[in-house]
């Protein structure tokens, strides 16, 4: 490497060797180090203006914009505990068995109801008995047609 | 690409739903986002909206990501800088690099005053008066330290046109902060 191509590596890179090429990084610490005026010079206008870049900083995130990003993340799957570690967990199934059988009782007592309608003797003649002359759309006195 | 992506394996986590791979990705990506951004734009609100509509795209990204084209972090920035140039655009702030940039209205302050608050501020202000191009050379190079190839790539230009922008925008900065305050900005001693 020639002192001019060192002198435009730091004009353009900097005076760090991290941020230099990789690939001319040996190249410009060899050269560095024979202490060549010219190199130093260059070496120290980039190391000045490097020092006044670095100082400026940017604060760190603040705690709500950290918030608003986490709020719109993927949301991790609700973990499921085994059934046998959720709290009182034998009182749902109690619950369902008592719906059911509820449901149960209220129809053999439904069905027992009905039964009794049919096996009375005196049953009164009900709406949705069709069989009849009258019914409730074939009576004579809904007749309005002469009115 | 041989190398092994280094967030490859956390964005499999993240798809995975596994608990706390949000908060390090957020934790890993979020002040380095917001830097670039707040370089690039020179305002603190703008860039925090841009990380994170730059971390809605890495939300999608997590399950769909394929390694081996570019590196995770080379497409986050190129998401970054793409929404940076938006909002330049919008603010008609984009300057071609044959165009003179505006002077930055800045007023000298008085020697005791340039803390390093103060000092940031005025490095910000060069920084934001330099050509886009220029700044996001500067940027993605010494303050990203993305390698050159790299930081080329994601600008799609070559390394000599980095290298070029580099320098013209070091050059300006250099001229630009000694010029208004004088040498001592470059670390001399104050008289």
């Amino acid at each position: 490497m020639t002192p001019e191509r060192f002198r435009r590596l730091t004009e353009a890179y900097g005076a760090m060797p991290e941020h230099w090429p990789a690939a001319e990084r040996a190249e410009a610490k060899a050269l560095l180090a024979q202490r060549d005026p010219v190199v130093l010079a260059a070496l120290a206008d980039a190391r000045s203006l490097d020092l006044v870049l670095s100082g400026h900083s940017v604060a760190a995130p603040e705690s709500d914009l950290v918030r608003r990003i986490l709020a719109c993340a993927p949301l991790a799957p609700a973990r499921q505990e085994p059934a046998w570690k959720r709290p009182h967990w034998w009182l749902s199934g109690a619950g369902l068995v008592g719906v059911g059988v509820a449901g149960i009782a209220a129809g053999v007592l439904a069905i027992s109801l009905t039964g009794s309608i049919y096996i009375t003797p005196a049953n009164p003649p009900s709406l949705f008995d069709q069989t009849g002359e009258s019914t409730v759309f074939s009576s004579a006195t809904a007749d309005w047609s002469d009115q | 690409m041989n190398e092994q992506d280094p967030d490859a394996e956390l964005l499999a986590r993240i798809d995975g739903r596994e608990p706390g791979a949000v908060r390090e990705m957020v934790a890993r990506k979020l002040p380095r986002l917001l830097a670039l951004a707040t370089r690039m734009l020179g305002d603190r609100d703008e860039a925090s909206d841009v990380a994170q509509e730059a971390f809605i795209r890495i939300w999608k990204q997590a399950s769909r990501w394929k390694g081996g084209q570019a590196r995770f972090d080379t497409w986050l920035h190129r998401v970054a800088l793409n929404l940076c140039y938006d909002r330049l655009r919008r603010r008609q702030d984009v300057i071609s690099d044959d165009d003179a940039p505006e002077p930055v209205d800045q007023a000298p302050l008085p020697e005791d005053q340039l803390d390093e608050s103060a000092r940031s501020e005025r490095i910000a202000a060069a920084l934001a008066a330099l050509p886009a191009r220029q700044r996001e050379a500067l940027v993605l190079q010494y303050y990203q330290e993305l390698p050159n190839v790299e930081a080329a790539a994601l600008m799609g230009i070559s390394v000599e046109a980095l290298e070029s922008l580099l320098s013209r925008a070091r050059r300006t900065l250099r001229s630009r902060l000694a010029g208004e305050r004088g040498e001592h900005v470059f670390g001399k001693e104050r008289r």
